[in-house]
């Protein structure tokens, strides 16, 4: 069964920018998959439209059947966990509080405004530290730990939610390779042991086809590559990152054909 | 060879900017046509000087230490009052101030009524709603707190809205994202963010207000400004110089307590 | 969800909150009862209120000329005060300013000045020179200079002290006097700045010039107070329009023009 079906989006930033030429794809539940492409291809415009932080400027994108709109956004929301490049932590809150705001979508307004949570939310948010290995930090201030602890914190506030996918934006993009590579695995471990779909866009080619079931390349707006990671061969990749020149970033280019 | 001497400003022609000459063409031309209407003239200023230096030396006689007590009340009702009225301000702030964000805001109207209010509340000194207020529910300073506070509401949920407009918008979307609702995502990304000048605000407004609430009493609306009137009447300078000095001290404590404390909230 | 493998969270740390919360609230309501205010009071007046507000509903013009030269006046000393303030900032800040002063103990000096004009309120200072110089807008003026240079030279200290080190370090290292690094490092990394601070404090000088009056220093709080008293309200309502309408108005500009500087 498919979970997300995305059909025909287009999207056209005010400032004239066209991020996303009409893009279609379904994606199957439980399945782990990863979006490469250049700078500017499009992957932030539409993993973030997955989550309604971007509405398309036309096509449609439905997940779970309910196709998305203001009016579901929130339902939608609940069940959808994001994880972002820069971690969008509040920095100020302590890791504790920042994990809980995963469980904001399950509770009323009236109690929590004044900061208050139910045992039961607690105790998620527990369980979901401990599966990043960070429980000792919990009382500690957001903002005080170190890149690969808050993208941990990132990730427990995303499973504290109980969500059924995941959307993560660049996450081991900030961070250095060995912090990047446990980010992976947690998140691959998370997508067997829970069944939770998780759509990942990343930079590293070589990471994409370490932990991928499917990849799905983007230039330009448009989806230029869709397959198993094996199928990823330099050829492909080429086609993949070509234009480089016309975004001017040559040397990241053969950066990235050294990884492949 | 000559030339070689000539002063000049250093650029194109010579000659200072004309944005320059104009800003101080306008400045100097205001000052002649509000001169009359304010009354100044380099006679009277001069003349003037004596009557200053008379009257300093009529002002620094012995403090009348018996006053200390009875100042000691005032000046801690002056206190209470500043104190109460600001906390007042702070619990009607707190959510004008979501309404008066721009990016908090529910819609551009609520956002463009709610500032329209503000500016309006804050337009008028406290002491022209002092004498409103003491006209409408009489002396004391419960007009005095009711003043204080609805003109601090104006200003207070001004800067507060301020500082919620620059948080940085990351950690927003990313409580956004996990379906928080529109409270939560206030309560939980925007507050938290926006606390540490939220409290550098408090505090320079507390600052304010206590400077305000010296004065208050003038028109009867409680506090030291009372009995600093009546002292001036009845030419008892003795009293007078206890009370100007011990405004300066309090006032010069609470500025020094508020840079420690907003030193460590950060 | 129930792993029996669950590793115990760290000890809660101590936190302050609450307590500061509580004796905030402890606080308050010691205020209160000493200040005997009793808020039930006030709930039960409230058509008293409201019948008292309902005075002021209609506004009687007929004085408007003389509020007119009143707002006039008010303005004028506003202007003066603002005027006087910014020439003594002008000298005073480079002495409070720590990157720039010519020693500690001149910096400690100046900032101890600053910090007693601050101080002092405006309205304390304009008695003061009242009592010593005749009633008439000239004392407000200087009423409003001293108090507010306190301000303005404070603003002005403070920016310059974010002055990047290296500007200043450049100019002085060309063998500059302290008054050529003022001139030449200071005052043009600050300007528009500055500007933006002249204007606010005109803009705050208007407002408290417009109660000046109360203590016999011009202007048009005198008018206010004395309507007031005599209990004519129509001619307070249109006195308070007017005063209202002239400080809307220069805080538009003023935000205008501050909007436009940055």
């Amino acid at each position: 069964m498919s979970h997300i079906i995305v059909n025909r989006i287009e999207k056209q930033f005010p400032n004239g920018v066209q991020a996303l030429r009409g893009v279609s794809m379904e994606i199957a539940a439980g399945s782990f998959t990863v979006l490469i492409g250049p700078s500017g291809a499009g992957k932030s415009t539409l993993l973030r439209m997955l989550n309604g932080l971007e509405l398309p400027s036309s096509g449609t994108v439905s997940i779970e059947g309910q196709t998305l709109g203001p009016r579901v956004m929130q339902r939608i929301r609940a069940k959808t966990g994001m994880i972002f490049q820069h971690f969008n932590l509040v920095g100020r809150l302590s890791v504790m509080t920042n994990v809980l705001t995963g469980r904001l979508s399950h509770r009323s307004w009236i109690g929590s405004v004044l900061y208050l949570f139910h045992e039961r939310d607690l105790k998620i948010a527990h369980h979901a530290l401990e599966r990043v290995g960070i429980t000792e930090k919990a009382w500690e201030r957001a903002d005080r730990l170190s890149g690969g602890q808050q993208q941990r914190v990132g990730v427990a506030r995303a499973l504290a939610q109980g969500p059924r996918l995941i959307l993560a934006d660049e996450p081991v993009a900030s961070l250095d390779p060995v912090a990047g590579e446990e980010i992976m695995r947690l998140l691959r471990k998370i997508c067997d042991q829970d069944g939770i779909t998780v759509l990942v866009s990343l930079h590293q080619v070589a990471l994409a086809k370490r932990y991928a079931d499917r990849i799905i390349g983007l230039n330009a707006g448009k989806i230029v590559f869709d397959g198993a990671p094996k199928a990823l061969e330099h050829d492909v990749l080429n086609h993949i990152y070509r234009n480089q020149k016309a975004i001017g970033n040559e040397e990241h280019f053969e950066a990235q054909m050294a990884y492949a | 060879m000559k030339n070689i001497l000539k002063l000049r400003w250093p650029t194109r022609n010579g000659f200072p900017p004309l944005w320059c000459l104009i800003a101080l063409g306008l400045t100097i031309g205001m000052s002649f046509f509000f001169a009359p209407a304010a009354e100044i003239s380099a006679v009277r200023l001069l003349s003037s000087f004596p009557r200053m230096i008379e009257f300093c030396g009529k002002i620094i006689v012995v403090p009348d230490w018996s006053y200390l007590p009875d100042l000691g009340g005032k000046m801690l009702e002056t206190m209470e009052m500043t104190f109460l009225a600001t906390s007042i301000a702070v619990g009607i702030s707190l959510p004008l101030s979501i309404l008066a964000a721009k990016n908090t805001s529910p819609h551009p109207c609520v956002f463009h009524a709610t500032r329209s209010l503000l500016s309006f509340m804050r337009a008028l000194p406290e002491l022209v709603w002092a004498l409103v207020f003491v006209s409408a529910v009489g002396l004391g300073p419960l007009p005095g707190v009711m003043a204080l506070a609805f003109v601090t509401v104006g200003f207070m949920a001004k800067f507060f809205a301020e500082a919620i407009e620059v948080v940085d918008p990351k950690p927003v979307e990313g409580v956004a994202a996990h379906g928080a609702g529109w409270l939560h995502i206030r309560t939980f990304a925007h507050l938290p963010q926006a606390w540490p000048d939220f409290i550098s605000t408090v505090m320079y407004i507390l600052d304010h207000n206590l400077r305000a609430a010296t004065v208050l009493g003038l028109v009867g609306a409680g506090g030291i400004g009372y009995d600093m009137i009546m002292s001036m009447r009845l030419f008892d300078y003795n009293r007078l110089i206890l009370i100007a000095l011990s405004i300066y001290v309090v006032v010069t404590l609470l500025d020094r307590a508020s840079d420690v404390f907003r030193k460590r909230v950060t | 969800m129930n792993g029996p493998e669950l590793t115990p969270l760290p000890k809660k740390p101590f936190s302050w909150t609450p307590i500061w919360i509580f004796a905030w609230l402890l606080t308050l309501c010691l205020i209160v009862s000493d200040l005997h205010i009793s808020f039930g009071a006030l709930a039960y007046a409230y058509r008293d209120i409201i019948e008292y507000f309902g005075r002021y509903t209609s506004p009687d013009f007929s004085d408007l000329p003389k509020y007119l030269k009143l707002l006039f006046q008010t303005v004028a000393t506003a202007f003066w005060g603002t005027l006087i303030a910014s020439v003594v900032g002008f000298f005073l800040a480079p002495f409070a300013a720590r990157n720039l002063s010519s020693g500690p103990k001149v910096y400690r000096i100046a900032r101890e000045m600053l910090n007693f004009m601050r101080a002092m309120p405006d309205l304390l200072l304009a008695l003061i020179f009242v009592a010593s110089l005749g009633l008439g807008p000239f004392p407000g003026v200087l009423a409003l200079g001293v108090h507010t240079s306190g301000f303005l030279g404070k603003f002005f200290a403070e920016s310059m002290e974010r002055i990047d080190r290296g500007v200043i370090e450049a100019v002085s290292a060309t063998g500059a006097s302290r008054a050529q690094v003022v001139m030449y490092a200071g005052w043009p990394s600050i300007l528009r700045e500055s500007l933006g601070y002249i204007l606010y404090i005109m803009d705050r000088n208007v407002r408290m010039a417009s109660v000046l009056g109360l203590v016999g220093a011009g202007g048009i709080g005198l008018e206010l107070h004395d309507t007031l008293r005599m209990f004519r309200y129509d001619e307070s309502a249109a006195l308070i329009i007017v005063i209202l309408a002239a400080i809307l108005f220069f805080d538009c500009i003023s935000t205008y023009i501050r909007g436009k500087l940055t």
